[in-house]
């Protein structure tokens, strides 16, 4: 099946050298010292081949994967797209951050390096002191380049042709365990999922200007900002991640300046902006541009965006520009859209569906009164897109389950990816029958997908339901715990299913918080909680994006790694 | 603005800390290691976004790599009044 070639073509290659074609239109790349850099079709065109042809100077031919540790976004874009046109197979990684345990970056690149059998591995002079061990570790490695040593290479173009079949990039998942998989994405899965989630999900047109700050070693800032944009000629500006971080506001600016219409961001960043934004920016920004303020990549909370729109209110934005995501890597990107194809300007923003909390631990999610006693609120991620289809089953079948009751979520289509990068075991896991099984549990009503977590996280004790990520943001929403920094695990104790719960807080709270976690937990969900360690900030295994892991933070437990953590303190045991 | 003093500077990071971290920390240092505070990265831009407004400067990224005291990082600040002033 081929995609709409009035819509997109059929690969990356094609695409930028359609889009050179429109010389007035590029990206702009905003540096970490706020000047930026415009860059025109044609000049992105015209470098990238420069690169793609370094790269083959280099000894590498078509189908070789090339490891790309790049923290600046117009060398890593102009990298990137030199790689992909030329035929070559990039595989983005993220660079080295600050404060950080040193010893596992490099394995977790040496990883990587070695799954993907990457000979060349491209960084930057400032990133280079961080990758150089990696050369000890990965002996596949041949040669590492530094971006700069492009400058001295003539322009040529290097013949080659790339074909719909051929991989574009290799996607490693940072998922829940600490070996990340590679997703084998083809650029016919990259136009196909372009041509989804942009033509038919955000009804592109030439006016639109995407602004995002998301990281480009990820699918939803790569594919979403760089891959889906140059499929369909959407002007982007690209800000660093951590300026966004340092200073959230540049966001909004940046969005206003610019009058962007196409933004994304992970539920985290809606809460930074609404705790962080002044009175003052806000009476200064112009909003009202945004038509697309997408959500994903993280569970989506109804009230976070609320709170955002609630705040920003005063700028224009308006709460229909709001669109409720969800996706993964081994589906190239979107899945579906809460949905407003074909509604134009009517788009109806954040949808949601409330429920009895209590049935969800039964496996149904029975319909209750809004903001009534013991309910529950979840976002409405609409339908599959056209071509592709979703189906909720009783895990382990393909046995589709009536609307409301839970189960696993299923896809299939043109976007969905092949496997994991020549690891045929991992792959047979998730790719079954011509579906893939995403892991995600979640009901169905109309055709409509709701979230409910992840299957592999699930919790059950005696027989009842807990997603863990309704229990952390319960705990999270206690006034000395942090957003974010709570896990809830099962944990098999004589054969019988346990509650864990292990939280960032300072030793000096252990005695009240623990007894406050307990009530609340008690309160809201009528469980007991088994045992409550309190660790030390920071200390709570995280994914490259910044979220904890639950696998490997129940492993940790399980080894006495936070014990050991919390011995070492001076003040008393948490239990 | 006059460049601050060190003493002045850890008090600062001491208040910026506190202030998004949302936590009073038992004591911090100059010598006190950042992963000690237990401040993840995301939190540790933060604070150090926080500095640079109200100081009126900018710490380059490259500077922040391999930072691994609290003294690295307001040494970092010096550095920044001594260019930029």
């Amino acid at each position: 099946m081929y995609v709409d070639p009035t819509l997109v073509p059929p690969t990356l290659a094609d695409a930028l050298r359609e889009r050179a074609k429109r010389a007035h239109r590029g990206f702009t790349f905003v540096r970490s010292d706020a000047s930026e850099r415009y860059m025109s079709y044609p000049d992105i065109l015209k470098e990238a081949e420069r690169r793609g042809a370094a790269l083959y100077a280099r000894g590498a031919k078509k189908g070789d994967r090339v490891a790309l540790v790049i923290p600046d976004g117009d060398e890593f874009v102009l990298t990137f797209l030199g790689a992909a046109i030329s035929g070559l197979v990039p595989v983005p990684i993220y660079p080295q951050l600050s404060f950080k345990n040193v010893e596992g970056y490099h394995d977790t690149v040496s990883h990587i390096v070695s799954a993907a059998g990457a000979q060349l591995l491209v960084t930057t002079e400032t990133t280079a002191p961080y990758v150089e061990p990696v050369k000890a570790r990965a002996s596949v490695l041949r040669e590492i380049v530094v971006a700069s040593s492009f400058a001295d290479q003539p322009h040529e173009r290097v013949d080659v042709k790339v074909e719909p079949g051929d991989l574009g990039f290799l996607q490693f998942t940072s998922g829940s365990t600490s070996k990340p998989k590679g997703v084998a994405v083809t650029h016919g899965n990259l136009a196909w999922n372009s041509q989804c989630f942009i033509q038919q999900g955000l009804g592109r047109d030439d006016t639109d200007v995407g602004v995002s700050w998301l990281p480009l070693f990820h699918d939803m800032g790569l594919i979403g900002f760089l891959i889906g944009p140059v499929f369909t000629d959407i002007q982007v500006v690209f800000i660093p991640t951590a300026n966004f971080v340092r200073a959230p506001r540049v966001w909004l600016e940046a969005l206003s300046r610019h009058r962007g219409t196409i933004t994304y961001a992970p539920n985290f960043a809606y809460a930074l902006v609404t705790k962080r934004v002044k009175d003052r920016d806000v009476a200064e920004l112009d909003l009202s541009c945004v038509r697309h303020a997408g959500c994903g990549a993280e569970p989506i909370q109804a009230r976070t965006l609320r709170e955002f729109a609630d705040r920003l209110a005063p700028t224009g934005f308006r709460p229909e520009a709001f669109l409720p995501s969800y996706g993964m890597a081994e589906a190239t990107l979107a899945i579906s859209f809460g949905d407003r194809r074909g509604m134009g300007e009517k788009a109806r923003g954040l949808r949601t569906d409330v429920v009895v909390q209590k049935s969800l631990e039964a496996g149904e999610a029975k319909a209750a009164a809004p903001g009534s006693e013991g309910s529950q609120e979840l976002v409405n991620c609409g339908r599959a897109f056209p071509h592709h289809e979703m189906r909720v089953v009783k895990p382990g079948s393909f046995e589709p389950l009536p609307d409301r009751q839970i189960g696993e979520i299923l896809f299939r289509g043109p976007s969905m990816c092949n496997g994991y990068f020549q690891d045929p075991e991992k792959t047979a896991e998730s790719f079954k029958d011509g579906w893939l099984h995403t892991g995600d549990l979640g009901y169905l009503v109309d055709g409509e997908v709701f979230i409910c977590g992840r299957s592999k996280d699930l919790i059950i004790i005696r027989g009842r339901n807990f997603y863990p990520g309704d229990i952390e943001w319960a705990v999270s929403e206690l006034p000395r715990i942090r957003r974010g920094n709570v896990v809830a695990f099962g944990l098999s104790v004589n054969d019988e299913e346990q509650l864990v719960i292990c939280a960032e807080a300072f030793q000096s709270d252990a005695a009240g918080l623990i007894e406050e976690i307990t009530q609340l937990v008690n309160e809201q969900f009528a469980l007991n909680v088994h045992h409550i360690e309190l660790v030390p900030q920071g200390a709570l295994p995280r994914t490259s994006s910044g979220k904890p892991q639950r696998r490997k933070a129940k492993d940790m437990f399980v080894q006495g790694a936070f014990a050991k953590m919390r011995n070492k303190g001076t003040t008393e045991a948490a239990t | 603005m006059s460049s601050p003093n060190r003493a002045e500077l850890l008090q600062m990071f001491r208040t910026t800390a506190t202030e998004i971290v949302e936590k009073e920390f038992a004591s911090i240092e100059e010598n006190t290691k950042i992963t000690e505070l237990g401040i993840d990265s995301l939190g540790m831009l933060e604070i150090i976004g926080s500095l640079e407004r109200q100081l009126k400067i900018q710490i380059p990224d490259e500077s922040l790599a391999g930072l691994t005291t609290v003294r690295d990082l307001i040494e970092a600040v010096e550095k920044r009044f001594k260019v930029q002033s």
